[in-house]
């Protein structure tokens, strides 16, 4: 079961917080390491609240944790806390104006039985 | 004066009780200015030559040998130090005909330029504070990245012709692709918006402003907009980084919305940007080379445009320092990749991704709490902060002209 | 904040009248403004009541932390961002040259003021929710961005 989503980067403060306390921390990947995804989105995945996805597109791929949105619907809609995680998934092809997708990541997300993405493996994928 | 430099509030009624070199008590800082306090104390970076512990000599040495054997050398950060050691760099970049870029290139920098070249008008804080009726918060939810902005002054706060404020004399519009925090206190006046979709959205506030019939969103409810942008006063645009880029290239859109409403009254502009002193760089710069970022002096020459963007020139250089900044948490995978295979020089206070990846990591001080110096706010004030620790760990101001030195 | 109609549900409901009051929603609506506790209703004391005893329970702790006013802060919901020090009208009137125009206060008469990034409630004696000229002022739970206040 896969589903497309369009992802959109946000600020929150609370995870902002957690990196100030420590990059490496489980509270900072717990916050970090999230995709927020509409209700219908998570019955068509089969996928329950804290239930591990894969984020997937034609740059990178991460697990994390889906998490159920309390917003009005926005199915195809999902939201990401910028974060290692989330630009791991962003596209550097950008046009004249240099500002790159953030706001607009086009990924697909299926369940996962892999463990959540650890930063080290993120670093680890960028020094390869 | 305790300042916080958390972001570019740069609050200065902050109170510490300090008790054996930790602080005991911290008044007025925000959630996230308190974790930037105690980020201090925490997860802090040693000077280190491919990952190996040097003295900081040897790795300013280390810094300055590959910088001047660099031919495309990339000098990137600078939103996180104050204007004296932005400085510094800039001069440092003249000297090695090295590309210069700051965070704002990704990020607000579009807007920032066409703030500072006076292409939409823009106000001071306390203005927005004294006489502000309306804030609309565009793209940007300032109580999870600017915490205190609302409360101190574009909301809450009474002012010289608001001192009825939020209850009876101001307004709140948030117009965002989610309903975040700040958009659940603009009640009624939160317009959603889907993503990239905000130049529709801009086109029919336009539209309803010369009287004519929406085509985007729900028609009672623009109208019920227009109106209330017509009887504002003075207004204040805050956007943030949801719009520009929604927007992308089409930002005259932005400088007609603008001057629309200025044709009715009052109506400013001041963009939420990402680090406490990122106006700072871009103003600096802007005077310098008439440019806020993106800017190469190689030749001798002042080039600017997307080839000397980071996005571009991570990929193009053959050295890079980064100061203050963290790309391989904040860029996209194939820029952050690509700096991260460069000869790769980090001045950082915290450890980071970029750190734990640098050939160079040189260990610096966190201003306002351990070096001083000055910094624009958010609306180009300009505030000064003081040292209150004394760790001996150097300013970017100090290590810069160290570096300078060498080379 | 849990409801009247929630606590009902979990009371045995036998009506024994043993509480004092004529119904258990009578009874639930006084557990809820805290003028009973849960054992004051004896059939509740009752073996076979012991599950709803224990969520009763768990529903009811929030409002033994709440002060008399009835304010409760949620200290981990909070952002510390001020707008209830700048909104409250006591801060406001205490401090008309600081939390009136958006500063933290200096004094120490006001009611609420951020301390270690988070809010702090002190001198609740002088909300207006208190007393016997009590109004229904909110200006701290409508201006709070995570609800990290809020009143029983």
């Amino acid at each position: 079961m896969e589903v497309e989503v369009t992802i959109v980067a946000f600020q929150d403060i609370f995870q902002n917080e957690a990196r100030k306390k420590g990059l490496y921390t489980d509270e900072y990947r717990q916050l970090s390491a999230q995709i927020i995804l509409d209700k219908q989105d998570m019955t068509r995945l089969g996928v329950k609240d804290g239930q591990r996805v894969l984020v997937k597109n034609e740059v990178c791929g991460v697990v994390v944790a889906a998490k159920t949105s309390d917003d009005e619907p926005h199915p195809g809609l999902a939201f990401m806390i910028n974060s290692p995680w989330s630009n791991q998934l962003v596209r550097d092809d950008v046009c004249d104006t240099s500002i790159p997708g953030f706001k607009k990541i086009a990924a697909r997300v299926s369940p996962s039985e892999e463990n959540v993405t650890q930063i080290s493996e993120l670093l680890q994928r960028m020094r390869a | 004066m305790v300042v916080c430099t958390g972001c570019s509030l740069l609050c200065e009624d902050i109170e510490l009780v300090l008790k054996d070199g930790s602080i005991s008590q911290a008044k007025n800082l925000c959630r996230k200015g308190y974790a930037h306090f105690q980020a201090l104390f925490t997860e802090r970076t040693r000077p280190t030559i491919d990952g190996k512990e040097v003295s900081l000599d040897q790795a300013i040495g280390k810094a300055a040998e590959i910088l001047k054997s660099a031919e495309r050398p990339l000098l990137y950060g600078w939103s996180n130090s104050s204007l004296e050691a932005q400085a510094a760099g800039i001069d440092l970049a003249r000297r090695l005909g090295a590309t210069i870029d700051d965070t704002s290139s990704f990020c607000q920098g579009i807007l920032m330029e066409l703030v500072l070249t006076g292409k939409v008008p823009t106000c001071t804080l306390d203005d927005v504070r004294n006489y502000a009726d309306t804030s609309v918060f565009w793209g940007a939810d300032p109580s999870n990245s600017y915490p205190r902005l609302l409360s101190r002054f574009a909301y809450y706060p009474r002012g010289e012709k608001r001192q009825k404020s939020y209850e009876e004399e101001r307004i709140c519009i948030a117009v965002d692709v989610r309903k975040s925090a700040t958009a659940r206190l603009c009640s009624n006046y939160y317009f959603r918006v889907p993503p990239g979709q905000d130049a529709e959205f801009i086109e029919s506030i336009l539209a309803v402003l010369d009287g004519k019939i929406p085509r985007f969103g729900d028609k009672k409810r623009m109208i019920e907009l227009g109106t209330v942008l017509r009887k504002t006063e003075y207004g204040v645009l805050f956007p943030g980084f949801g719009m520009v880029s929604s927007l992308q290239e089409k930002t005259d859109l932005l400088v007609r919305l603008a001057a629309k409403l200025n044709e009715m009254s009052t109506f400013k502009v001041i963009p939420i940007v990402g680090h406490y002193n990122m106006r700072g760089f871009n103003q600096l710069l802007l005077d310098e080379t008439g440019f806020i970022n993106r800017v190469s002096f190689q030749g001798g020459k002042v080039i600017h445009g997307p080839e000397q963007s980071v996005m571009a020139a991570a990929k193009n250089c053959d050295a890079a320092l980064v100061i203050g900044a963290d790309p391989l948490s904040a860029l996209p995978f194939g820029t952050a990749r690509a700096l991260a295979k460069t000869s790769l020089i980090a001045i950082d206070p915290r450890q980071t991704l970029t750190t734990n990846a640098a050939r160079v990591v040189i260990p610096s001080a966190m201003y306002g709490l351990e070096a001083g110096g000055s910094s624009l706010r958010l609306d180009g004030a300009k505030i000064e902060f003081e040292a209150i620790f004394k760790t001996g760990n150097l300013s970017d101001e100090q290590i810069l002209t160290r570096i300078k030195e060498a080379i | 904040m849990v409801s009247a109609m929630e606590i009902y549900q979990l009371l045995p409901k036998e009506a024994c009248k043993e509480c004092g009051y004529v119904s258990c929603m009578a009874l639930a609506v006084a557990l809820l403004n805290r003028e009973k506790k849960l054992e004051d209703c004896p059939s509740l004391q009752n073996l076979k009541y012991q599950d709803k005893f224990k969520k009763l329970k768990e529903l009811l702790a929030p409002l033994e932390k709440a002060s008399e006013t009835g304010l409760i802060i949620h200290p981990e919901k909070c952002f510390g961002c001020g707008n209830c020090v700048v909104a409250c009208p006591v801060n406001v009137a205490a401090e008309p040259t600081r939390c009136a125009v958006g500063l933290g206060p200096q004094g120490d008469k006001v009611i609420l003021t951020v301390e270690d990034g988070v809010v702090k409630c002190m001198n609740v004696k002088e909300c207006r929710r208190f007393g016997p000229n009590k109004v229904l002022c909110n200006a701290c739970t409508v201006t709070c961005p995570s609800q990290a206040i809020e009143f029983v």
